[in-house]
This record gives C-alpha cells, structure tokens and sequence, in this order.
C-alpha cells in the first residue's frame, strides 16, 4: 500500500461506498414529538443492552430484562429500578448508560459499545414520555397505508411512485428523467427474463407509438418462458440447490427435476402462497400430485455427509436444523437459527420454540441418505414417459420368455459344445459338476450360455433399447415423505446429543396463533406462513422483488426484518406492497408489473455528482437502479448477443467449457469434466452442473454462493478477477468470436456499419459518433497489428470456436473478434442500464 | 477525489464494515479497507459499530501467514509425541477407560495399542522429540513452538478440517480463515489477490473449495487457488493468438470507451471498472513472473527439493515465499495425504510414512530457514497442522492386516508454529502417557485460531461480519489466545 498508484486505485473503488451513509431509516419527520419505542428506543437498546439484559434466560445478568415493560420497570435486586416512567433521572439505566465509573457503567467496557449522547437523549426522552412499549414493527401485522397526496401530478405513475415521490419531495429532492426507450427495453428485459431483447424485440418496441406500448412490452416478457428461468436463479439461491451431495466426497444428486418444477411453477405464476405450500409440503397435500410430490424437494436439497465413519444422526439432524433455519429466512426474514443453541437474544423467540418448529419438520424418512426419490418424467413428457415404461415392460416379458427358453437347453448345450471354442474361463468351469461350481461360475455359465443364443441376444438390445428411451424422458428426484414420529428434545447448546426437554410442534408466541384446529404438521406449518395474519411473509417476499429489481431490497438486511435488522427506507411503500400483495391474490407477476411500470423504475440511471454523493446506494430511489448484473446474467447475455446461445429449457444438468483443473476430489473421482456437445455447451448458466465443493468457478468469481446454504442476498464486487473472465475464459473467447463472425455476416459493408451492428447487439443502441469512431480506429489498429502474423490471426479467430466460414478473411475474422471482446467488456454491457 | 476530500465528511464516522461491503463495489485490491479506516479514525472509534474490525486493537506481531494444512491427519504419535510407554504396551489392549463411549470412523471394540515404528529423539537446545521420519524439520526444531495439546471434536475428515480452516464443523459455506483475515487486514500487494492457495498431494482437501472459500463474506476476500498446471490463475492468459500488444489495444480502446459512458452517466462504478481492468492486466503479467521459479539460485531449490516446472508441495514452499515477499497476507498450502489407515501398503506407518515425509519435511524446513535468513521470519507466521490427531491404536478394519495404520482421533494432536511474536523452541501442553487425552494445557481449534488472528493483531472476537442477522466470528462462540506461546 505504500504506492500512491495504489491507494488512489483503491480510492477510486471505495470512493463510492464512502460517500454518504445517509440514515435511511429515519424518514424525515424528527419534529420531536413522541419517541417511538419501536423505531427509536428499541434499536439502541437491542444493539447495547439485550445481550445480557434481553430474551435469552441463560445470558442474563443481575436479574434484569429490558426487552418487555414490565420487568424492566420492576425492582432489582440492588433496590434500584431501571427504569422509572417519567422520572429518567432516578432511573438506574439512564444513571448506568452516563456513568464514567468504569466499575458500574453500562455497556461494559470491554464490550467496547458506547452509547452516543444522541442515543442516551432518545433514551432519556423516551422515559420522561412515560417508558411506553411497543411490539418491533415487523412482528405486527402491516396496516395498508394511505396514499401520499402528490403536489406534483405530471410525474408519478401508480401507487409506487406515490411513495417515492413523497419521500423525494420530503428530502427536497427530484426524480430522474425517464430512460430512454432503447435503455429501459434492455433493462426490464434483464431484469425479467436474464437476457437482453434482440434487435428485433427492440425495434418492435421503439416503433410501437402506442400509449401502452411499454406495458405491452412488459406482458410479453413475462409471458415468455425465459422468465421462469431468471426468476428461478433467484430461488436456487435461496434452496441452496445442488447437482451433488456436499461434503467431503460430494458424489453426484439427480435433483434438477425439482428446479424444472420451480421454472414451471413461476411461468405459470404459481400463486406465492400455493407456490410456497407445495415446496415446503407438497407431499401432504390430499392426493398430492406428482408435480406436488417433486415441489417438496425444496428442503431435500440439505447436504449428506457420505464419509465412512460418520453418523447418520448427526446429520440428520442438522438437516432439520437446516430446513427450519432456511424456512424461516426465506419466507419470514427471520433468524430462528439464533434459537437453536440459546433463546434468541434480540428476538422473541426462545429455544423451546426453536424445537417446537424443528418438531414439525423431524419426522420425515430421509436419514442422512438420498432417498426417498420420485420416479417422474421429464418436464412435459409424462404421456412419453408412461409409452416408454410400457414398452420396457413388455420387452422385458419377451426377455423372460426367452430367457427361460435358453436356459432349458443350457443342460444339452453343456454335453455337446466343443469345448476348445469357449473362452478359457468358461472352459475350465463347464469341467466342473454342476453342484461343484460357486455360486459366481455358474452365473458365468448361464450368462455365457444365454449369449450364444441370437434370440435372446435380441431381446436383451430391445430391452437396453427400450431402457435407453426410457432415460431420455425419465428420472428420479428426491422428495419429502413423513415417516415414523420421532419425539424432538430440545437440544442443549444445540448439540444432538445433548438432549433436553421433550417438545410438540408448535409456533412462537410471538407471532400469530395457528387457527384452532390445525394440525401442526408441515402442511399446517406451511399454511400457518402464508396465512394473511401472518406479518412478514408477504413484506419479505415483495422485499425480495425489489431487491431484485432495484439492486438493494426496501429493507436491506433481506435476511433480517426483526430487531436488528435494517429499518426499511421506504416503511409505507413495504407495507403497501405488502397488503396489495396478498390482496391481489398472491400474484408474483401482477406486482412485478406494477414494479416495472413505476415511474421510479423507468428514471434514468444518469447521476449528478451530488445525488451521488447524497445517496451513493439509490436508497431513495432519485434515479434508475444501475448495478452489474447478476453471474448468471453475464454468461447468459454474452451467449446471447453472440447468437451462440441455446433456449432449449429443462433437463439435467449440462458441462459447459470450463478450465482443466488435474485434480481428484478428496477420496474421490476427477474434478473435471467432457465438455457436453451441441447446443448444451450453449445452455443458461442455471443448467450447469453445480457441484458444492467445486462450483462452476465464473459463477463463483460474479459473486454465485457456493450453496451449500440458503443465501437471501448476493454482496455485488468488481474485482480483476472477474474481468479476467470475461476477457480470457474460453466461453467469452468463443463468444467474442461468434461475435465477430456474427457482425461480419449480418452488419453490412463497411467498417462503420458493422461497428454500429455490432454495438447495438451488445447495447441495443446506436453508437454515438465518438463510440463508433474509436470502435472503427480500435478495429484498424488491430488489424494492422494483427497482419504481422497470419497464423496467430486464425488462432485469434478460431480457438476454440472452429473454422472459419468458407470465405472468410481469418485477419479480419481476428480483428472483429477482438472488438467483440471489447463489446462484451463493456461497463455498460455488465450492468443494468 | 483525494483522501482528504474522501475523509472530509462527517458520515464518514459513522460509517460500518457492513455498509461499504454492502454497497456493491469492491475490488480485489480494495481489501485495505480495515487498516486504511482504522488508521484514519483511531481517534475516534465508531460507535455505532463497536464490533467492526479494528485491526490496532494492539500492535501485530506478524503481517502474513504461511498456512500449511496437512490434509487428512498426520499421525502425532509417529511425527512428535513421542510416547516410550506406548512403544512398551504395543499390542497390548487399549484400556476401556478410554475408549468406552467414544466414537471412531472405522474401530469398535476393544483395539490394540500401537507403539511408534519409529525412531524418535531428541534435538537442538530446545531438546525437542521428533521422529526420525522428520530429519530437516528436526534440524529446526529450537525455531519451532510445538503445541501438543491440541483437540477438536470431529473425527471425521470434511467436518473436521472445515472446523480447522472456517471454525464450524458442519456448514460449508463459511469464510475460511484466510478469508477472515484478508477482511480484517486488506492486502500489501496491489498486483495479487490477498489471499493465496496451492494445492499438492494430487486430491483436493477434505473440505474441498470450503476450506478457502470466502463463505458469507464478499468474494473478494476468497482464496485464489493458483494451479500448477495451465494458468495459474484462472483465465490469466490471452485468449490464444491475442500477444500483449493486442491485449492492450483492446483494453485502450476499451477504457476510451468506459470513460464516454462515465462521463454521460456519471456513475462511479464505471471508474471502478476501469481500474479493475488494469489491474487484471497488471497481474497477467506479475504472477506469471512471481510464478517461475527457474530463477531462483539452484542450491536454494535444491534446498527446497523443488524443481521448476515440477507440481509439488516444495514448489508451492518456495512460491509461498515469493508471495509474501510480494506482501501477500495469506498462503495456504493444502498437502494432501496424511491418512495413514493402513488400508494400503502406501499408508503404513514405517517406511511409507517416511516416503511421505520426505516430500513435506525439507520444503518446511528450507522455508522457515529461508524466511528467517531473508529476515521474512519476523514479520510471517509459519502454521503447520492437520486436521486432528490418530489414535494410539491400530484402526479396527486393518489390525489383521499386514499394513500398520491409525483412526482418525479428535482427543490429541500435535501442530506447530514458527515466526515473528512466538516463543521458539518451546512445547506447550501435555498427552497422557499413551497420547490418548490432552492432560495439561488443552488447546482446542478455536484457541489457534484465535492465537493466529492475535498475532496478526486482531481480536478474534471483534473481528466479526454481520450475516443472517446475527455477527459471525472465524471462531464462533469460544476460543481464547494461548497465551503461554507468546513471546
């Protein structure tokens, strides 16, 4: 770090990030009236007090508890009270918190908190206003607010924008100018299929002079199939999907059937709460279907440890651990997980209930093992499938027959076959007596014997023949099934072993009660989630679509709405999605059409120098959301524009071109693999094999978690690594390439004109007059260069992609490969417009 | 945008670890954020986010680690803890009272004690015990602080080395250690990535990519696993045919283009994106150098038993010290093949495991020798260990057999360590008599950890990430500093 080269590179990189921490949370109005208990006083106290003084029983100290009113207010064992309604002076706290006698003062000193003289006044406030408590926001049920009034009418858009804007107005700050129609077709199309549209769908949009043209737009795209593949990225993620087992041998899974079923159930808009029950139990559903069986392998994909040695127990029951700490954070933004080896320390949830739940999901079959699987069919092809099972069963008949034919005659063929013919083997053991062989030599015998028949010949390639159909429409996936009950103990320190009191299913006391009746089972669990009394899981999951869309989610910390997460920037907008969200029937694409229809959505992403530094994250939303694109995006985009791109959907998981790697998992077989051939080397990246220890290592490098967990939100980083990707990984090079084949066929005569082509495929603009002349004079110069050495040219132009189209000049194949790979390096190609 | 106009806002005090991280842009050389604020607000710690790495908490003694992971479990029995009364029982039952209610991967029943095969003695001032399997080490043995009292609770290899490399046992997908520590410290290198992994032993580690990936924290902070065949670093070459003159006419034109967008959109990260490219071209140059170690004088490759070209664990010895010289934070080096069962001739403890030790013992010694000749000594931590220990009993599935193994064993271990803020030539910590249990000083995985991260001056319970809501620590709830090793 002594090179000033390179504090300023750094500067230039956390410059951003440095600028402003605005304090979003606070929306404005600190006209000082009443001191909220909820947003102001909880805070300071969870993130200071609740260790010790807070819900978890076994970490308190001197018999205080903070966290609910009326033991804070009772009398310690010292005399004192903490707190004394109206009289903060007398109140132990507030003479703790202000102490400089390191012997009594609070926090501890060694904790290194300190509270600021900010914090001790809210403090203070709040006392003398009488100490009242309230529940933490997202643990109460979201009242549908009331519209902001506008003063301005000629911009907002819908009710989202009413929101926004009032916010802006209240921050004394304007909205962004609309995009411009060419940036905002390339960007909602990111942002709901994963790719960018072609020409053509650009061109059809910025001709369409409709007033509507743009919501036209917007049916289109989430009509298309591409959109159950985009969104599904996002739930793998949050499945923690994977193509193996985990662990140290991570042996091969065939799962990829439950994530076809996830691309299926979001283009069909699955709505969220049926979509949600059929993951977490679809298996219990009344005669559940097999589409419903497969969804239930949300919560398979937990890892095995296949070790020697290792105890099945051990895992399983970290498995359950798992699902209920995965369940809680994808649909209730909850981190239950704190609760298995103490009661949560800042939230209402104690460790009794932490079992409670962990009771509802024990009792399933699966036992550190791949079963219980489904026997399915492929997407769609159900009708073929039960064509192909019939047909293996009936030449597996005709086998039988045949079989039994043969063997007959094995008896005579033994006394009369000319011994000197048979394989050596086979010779030595026809000398024995029947009743003299093993076990092992007389299956040599008859296998031997069944092989000299032409008949029985046939009949075996028939029944191969008709297995091998059968595998291309056929496959296992794994699937929840109860088992027999298991009693569920608390766990001490969360230690398997360690085996506390016995607990039934049940739910925190904090939230609301499952209605009378239920059987608290996983299906109940399930419905108990998506009742509407429920008052985080639509917050969360209307969260989690603005995250998507806007790069940051209303409530930042996605994973966390309880008390110490991040209050939300825009608390009324949450809530309103939220109630509108279960209003509209739990409608997935109908919310994420009222998103992208906003105002707020369609600003520019241009920024002045003060917005930036005023608002570096976008919090307020005073311009268009412009963030680098998701891993899975950069693969897919770039397979995309250079026409290489497969749209074939479904399937098991493919090998796409990826580094040798020489190496042996631990114990275990090659880390590499054969590429696969034809247009699966061409998939989506969500079709890549992925395997836990060694996943697809561009993904990882764009940012991808491993998976091996539930992931709610992706921490976005530029680093060289990831440009030496997208500069040099063989799949870039050949997309460079099909680029620049792809420009020279189809983007006219001249130099000027391919450049324009070349650069509207990869921006779906039009070049400006600057960019098109530094394309053309990049274009020159490298040709030139290039000319030196014909046959590094052709390389240039043909490794790995192959050879050249009959006619084709490889100089001018080369140059053009190395302006597509400027293309696809783009800053503007690696974000969101 | 100097520092100065960059420190001059207020907010800056304010600001956490958790707010840069998640604003979306950080690069790869961007990883000094820790020591760059904390230099900057000594003054005035923040507190809004006491737990925020604070790296001067005390001064460090060392500024890189050199993490040599021996993969599958070295056996202390025959390597260091040296056990004559074993020797004496061998073949004797090994008492119920000690086994009873244990779990081993592959024994049940009543084992039979195992006596070292081999040769063990006594070296330097120090008078410290190590087997004859072990000469060169030997030689070094007063630069050296043994820990004989290490323990963890996994006895299997995937949750046991994920124990030892990312503080939990059972959840891949937490930050590695040298993730952690490239967080809390950034890097000194401009040109390289802070955190460096080889791999030698021809398999991937027991805990696979886990045990250098970056977990929860931002992938930056991951290891970057150089290869020893083809690039590498991953994708590091030119595309074939493309020579460096090209590569730069492109990335000319390319950061041309970039600034016409900056300058329409103003958006920072664009910038950003232009020095990530240049730094990417920096290091296609930088780390094929650092790479070839043909250059190196022959005597001291000799030292190493390296050879240029060559895939082994010397070459990645001698390549851990160039990158250290280059102020890269964190080496780790995952040998694999440290899983004596005894399944094979190959993994018998007698001549076998004197073959193996000859491809780790001089590389380990020529390193420490070399750091410390190179003054590189002082300033690095050397850690050597596996995952756990092996029992004082011949595996169960190969007592009949003709080849002489050890389980896996949790209870007792031996590690040690060399470098700057240590005491050399000690021993710390006792086994029993049989080098069954830990009977004096137990040090547990938790404690190294924190042991490493104190000596690179970080408080391993401060240095924390906000994830899930909750703030994670390399050495989750326990672990304290084993203070007796220190200088």
């Amino acid at each position: 770090m002594r090179s000033t080269d390179a504090i300023l590179y750094r500067f230039v990189e956390v410059a951003v990030l440095l600028l402003g921490v605005l304090p979003i949370g606070a929306s404005g109005d600190d006209s000082s009236s009443k001191i909220s208990y909820a947003k102001d006083v909880r805070p300071i106290l969870s993130k200071n007090c609740f260790q010790c003084h807070g819900p978890d029983e076994h970490a308190r100290q001197g018999n205080l508890k903070l966290d609910d009113r009326t033991s804070a207010l009772s009398e310690l064992p010292t005399g004192t009270r903490a707190i004394i309604p109206g009289n903060p002076e007398q109140s132990e706290l507030i003479a703790r918190i202000t102490s400089a006698d390191p012997a009594v003062a609070m926090p501890p000193r060694e904790t290194g908190k300190r509270l600021t003289a900010a914090e001790t006044e809210i403090l203070r406030k709040w006392i003398t206003q009488n100490a009242d408590y309230s529940k933490h926001w997202a643990y109460l049920k979201p009242n549908r607010p009331i519209l902001p009034v506008m003063s301005d009418l000629t911009w907002p858009n819908g009710e989202v924008d009413q929101f926004i804007f009032a916010r802006l107005n209240q921050e004394k700050l304007c909205p962004t100018r609309a995009a411009e129609r060419g940036s905002l077709v390339r960007r909602v199309s990111l942002d709901l299929t994963g790719l960018p549209p072609s020409i053509e769908e650009t061109d059809r949009f910025l001709e369409d002079a409709r007033p509507d043209a743009y919501e036209r737009l917007v049916d289109r795209l989430l009509a298309s199939p591409n959109f159950g593949e985009r969104w599904a990225s996002v739930w793998l993620d949050l499945a923690r999907y994977g193509d193996s087992q985990g662990y140290i041998h991570d042996p091969p899974r065939t799962i990829w059937r439950w994530r076809d079923w996830l691309i299926e159930a979001l283009n069909s808009n699955l709505s969220y709460d049926q979509f949600t029950i059929e993951m977490l139990a679809g298996d219990l559903l009344p005669d559940a279907t097999d589409s419903q069986r497969i969804a239930s392998g949300f919560h398979r994909n937990t890892t095995n440890n296949t070790e020697g040695g290792s105890n099945a127990e051990e895992y399983r029951h970290a498995s359950v651990v798992d699902r209920v700490n995965t369940t809680m954070q994808v649909w209730m933004g909850t981190t239950y997980g704190c609760a298995q080896c103490h009661s949560h320390k800042y939230d209402p949830f104690s460790q009794k209930e932490y079992y409670q739940v962990f009771a509802i999901f024990n009792s399933t079959e699966d036992n550190n093992s791949e079963p219980p699987v489904l026997e399915t069919a492929w997407v769609g092809r159900d009708a073929d499938r039960a064509i192909c099972v019939s047909r293996l069963s009936d030449t597996r008949s005709r086998l039988a027959d045949e079989t039994q034919r043969v063997d007959s005659l094995r008896g005579e063929w033994e006394k009369g076959v000319d011994r000197a013919g048979l394989p050596k083997e086979i010779a030595e053991i026809i000398t024995l007596a029947t009743d003299q062989r093993s076990k092992d030599q007389q299956d040599k015998i008859v296998a031997h014997h069944r092989k000299t028949s032409v008949e029985w010949t046939a009949r075996q390639a028939d029944v191969n023949a008709a297995q091998a159909e059968l595998d291309k429409v056929a496959t296992t996936t794994l699937v929840m099934k109860e088992g027999p009950a298991r009693p569920t103990h608390v766990a001490i320190r969360g230690e398997f072993q360690n085996k506390g009191e016995v607990v039934e299913p049940g739910v925190p006391i904090a939230l609301h009660p499952v209605p009378a009746g239920t059987k608290l089972d996983r299906l109940g669990f399930a419905r108990w989630i998506v009742d509407s009394e429920n008052p985080l899981t639509s917050r969360v999951a209307v969260n989690r679509f603005w995250q998507e869309l806007f790069g940051i989610g209303l409530v930042e910390s996605s994973e966390e709405f309880g008390n110490q997460g991040e209050p939300p920037s825009h608390h009324e907008l949450l809530d309103w999605l939220a109630t509108e969200f279960i209003r509209t029937g739990w409608d997935s694409k109908q919310l994420l059409k009222k998103l992208v229809t906003s105002a707020a959505y369609r600003q520019s992403s241009e920024v002045t120098e003060e917005l930036s530094a005023r608002d570096p994250l976008n919090r307020l939303i005073a311009r268009g959301p412009r963030v680098r694109l998701p891993a899975e995006t950069v693969r897919d985009q770039a397979l995309f524009v250079s026409g290489l791109f497969s749209p074939k959907m479904y399937g098991p998981p493919v090998h796409p071109l990826q580094p040798v790697n020489g190496l042996a998992a631990a114990f275990g077989a090659s880390t590499d693999w054969e590429t696969s051939r034809g247009e699966d080397r061409y998939r989506r990246a969500l079709y890549t094999k992925w395997r836990r220890n060694l996943p697809y290592p561009s993904m990882i490098t764009f940012d991808a978690p491993e998976r091996s967990v539930c992931s709610l939100r992706r921490i976005r980083t530029n680093t060289p690594l990831q440009a030496l990707v997208t500069l040099n990984d063989q799949v870039y090079v050949e997309a460079a390439q099909a680029m620049g084949r792809r420009i020279l066929q189809e983007g006219g005569d001249t130099i000027a004109s391919r450049v324009s082509y070349g650069l509207r495929l990869a921006l779906t603009r039009k070049p400006t007059e600057e960019e098109s002349q530094r394309l053309v004079s990049l274009f020159d110069t490298v040709r030139a260069s290039l000319s030196a050495d014909p046959s590094k040219a052709t390389s240039l132009a043909t490794k790995p992609i192959g050879p050249l189209p009959e006619g084709t000049n490889s100089l001018d194949a080369a140059a053009w490969t190395v302006v597509g790979n400027v293309l696809l390096n783009l800053d503007e190609f690696l974000a969101k417009p | 945008m100097t520092i100065n106009q960059l420190f001059s806002f207020d907010d800056l005090s304010r600001a956490t670890r958790r707010h840069f991280l998640g604003s979306g842009s950080l690069g790869l050389g961007g990883l000094a954020l820790g020591s760059l604020l904390n230099e900057s607000l000594k003054a005035a710690p923040s507190a809004d986010e006491p737990f925020a790495p604070s790296p001067a908490q005390f001064p460090a003694k060392v500024k890189n680690v050199i993490f040599l992971s021996m993969s599958g479990g070295p056996s202390h029995l025959d390597l260091f803890d040296y056990k004559p009364e074993l020797v004496q029982r061998d073949g004797q039952d090994c008492p119920a009272s000690l086994t009873d209610g244990k779990p081993f991967a592959f024994t049940s029943g009543t084992p039979k004690l195992l006596g070292t095969p081999q040769k063990f003695q006594q070296y330097g001032q120090s008078g410290a015990w190590v087997s004859a399997a072990l000469p060169k080490i030997a030689e070094i043995a007063d630069d050296l602080t043994f820990i004989k009292s290490l323990h963890t609770e996994q006895f299997n290899h995937g949750p046991a080395e994920l124990l030892m490399l990312t503080g939990i046992p059972r959840t891949a997908g937490r930050p590695s250690i040298g993730s952690w520590v490239t967080y809390g410290l950034g890097s000194q290198s401009r040109d390289l990535p802070g955190f460096i992994v080889f791999t030698s032993g021809g398999s991937l580690p027991s805990s696979g990519k886990a045990g250098w990936g970056s977990g929860f924290l931002p992938s930056v902070y991951q290891g970057v696993q150089c290869r020893t065949g083809g690039d590498p670093v991953l994708y590091l070459s030119d595309p074939e045919g493309m020579d460096r003159a090209v590569r730069r006419q492109s990335l000319d034109a390319l950061n041309d283009l970039n600034r016409l967008q900056a300058s329409k959109l103003k958006n920072a990260e664009t910038a950003t994106r232009i020095a990530q490219y240049e730094m990417a071209f920096r290091m296609q140059v930088v780390v094929p150098e650092l790479m070839d170690i043909s250059k190196e004088p022959a005597h001291l490759l000799e030292d190493y038993g390296a050879q240029p070209g060559a895939a082994s664990f010397a070459n990645n010895c001698v390549l851990a010290r160039r990158l250290i010289e280059k102020g890269v934070r964190f080496v780790q080096l995952s040998d694999w093949g440290w899983d004596f069962h005894g399944t094979n001739p190959g993994e018998d403890l007698r001549d076998n495991l004197v073959k193996r030790c000859t491809l780790m013992d001089r590389p380990v010694a020529a390193l420490i020798r070399d750091l410390k000749a190179r003054g590189l000594l002082e300033e690095t931590l050397v850690v050597w260990m596996g995952e756990f220990g092996r029992t004082p009993f011949r595996e169960g599935r190969t007592a009949a057999g003709p080849n002489i193994g050890r389980d896996h064993h949790p209870f007792s271990n031996t590690m040690f360590m060399a470098g700057g803020g240590l005491r050399p030539g000690i021993t710390h910590g006792v086994t029993d008599e049989l080098g069954f249990n830990v009977v004096e000083n137990p040090v547990h995985i938790h404690d190294v950890q924190a042991t490493i991260l104190h000596l690179l001056g970080l408080d391993h319970t401060r240095l924390t990430y906000r994830f899930q809501g909750r703030d994670y620590r390399l050495t989750d709830v326990s672990g304290k500093v084993v203070k007796e090793i220190l200088a």
